[in-house]
């Protein structure tokens, strides 16, 4: 029983980006810089962004836009969002990206899926792969939340928020003068 | 610690402002719920003319409370307001955008879809 335990808690260091491993990840993930690129390198079971836009392109979603956040947000280091056709080929595309890791982590011994979320509605799945997040939408799913644009400009809304930084400095100085 | 009577903000666009705790699902006796979990809420407020009307049974996920929350680590957070968002039997969210920090245990809890609507993950 102990060694099942010590084995399990070098296996959720290991892999630290993957959730499924319960809470521990993410509670080890903010000390050590949860998106350092390392990481992601010696885990041989995550996508990588290659991989991803190959198998999208491989099942023909339309419209795959690959957004880096890494400056914006401390969670995650790349968006794609992609559109299918259909709910099915919406359920596709994920099918198509979790056989993908399949694949890659054949031989393992246990293998280390990422979190699939919206499977069963179609309209819109997220996959979870740890520093590449990828959202397959329908059409109409994809205009309503607007995904894009959220995660573009963001760093716009960001400017401002440093010129008010600056703002709030200079009144000071007035004061203190 | 959510029961059921208590009011909670809303924090995203759907069009509802205030709720109130009906119902927690998950077990059939299940006394608080905290972040990350999804309960029925009547909508007590709502924005004029939005698709969600006052005294609308609907489902939220809690993603902020004043009972704080522990981690591992030791790190607490609390937070000013109870609030949740507003989704549908799918998960999806109703609203686009979420406003406020969220914890980053809903991405654990497999909520990816509103940690990525939203503009801090804490």
């Amino acid at each position: 029983m102990f060694k099942a335990a010590l084995r399990c808690r070098v296996l959720s260091l290991e892999h630290q980006p993957w959730k499924r491993l319960g809470l521990l990840s993410g509670l080890v993930r903010p000390i050590s810089s949860s998106s350092s690129s390392p990481l992601s390198n010696e885990n041989v079971g995550l996508l990588n962004l290659q991989e991803v836009e190959k198998v999208l392109s491989d099942v023909k979603a339309d419209d795959v836009r690959v957004i880096p956040v890494r400056s914006q947000c401390a969670w995650t280091d790349f968006m794609v969002v992609a559109t299918g056709r259909s709910t099915w080929h919406v359920r596709n595309i994920a099918q198509a990206l979790i056989h993908k890791v399949k694949q890659k982590q054949k031989g393992a011994d246990r293998l280390l899926l990422p979190s699939v979320e919206g499977q069963k509605g179609g309209n819109w799945i997220v996959i979870d792969s740890g520093p590449v997040i990828i959202h397959a939408l329908d059409e109409k799913a994809r205009a309503y939340y607007n995904l894009e644009s959220l995660w573009t400009t963001e760093m716009e809304s960001k400017g401002p928020d440093e010129d008010l930084k600056k703002m709030f400095i200079k009144t000071r100085r007035v004061r203190n003068g | 610690m959510i029961q059921p009577q208590t009011h909670l903000n809303v924090a995203d666009n759907s069009g509802a402002r205030e709720l109130m705790c009906i119902r927690i699902i998950g077990a059939s006796n299940q006394r608080y719920a905290h972040i990350g979990d999804v309960i029925v809420a009547v909508i007590k407020e709502a924005v004029p003319n939005m698709p969600l009307e006052r005294s609308e049974v609907i489902r939220a996920v809690i993603v902020r409370t004043c009972k704080e929350l522990k981690r591992d680590n030791g790190m607490i957070i609390r937070y000013d307001d109870n609030a949740a968002v507003v989704i549908d039997q799918e998960g999806n969210p109703k609203g686009t955008r979420v406003f406020g920090a969220i914890a980053r245990e809903l991405r654990q809890l497999n909520f990816t879809k509103i940690v990525s609507l939203a503009p801090e993950v804490l």
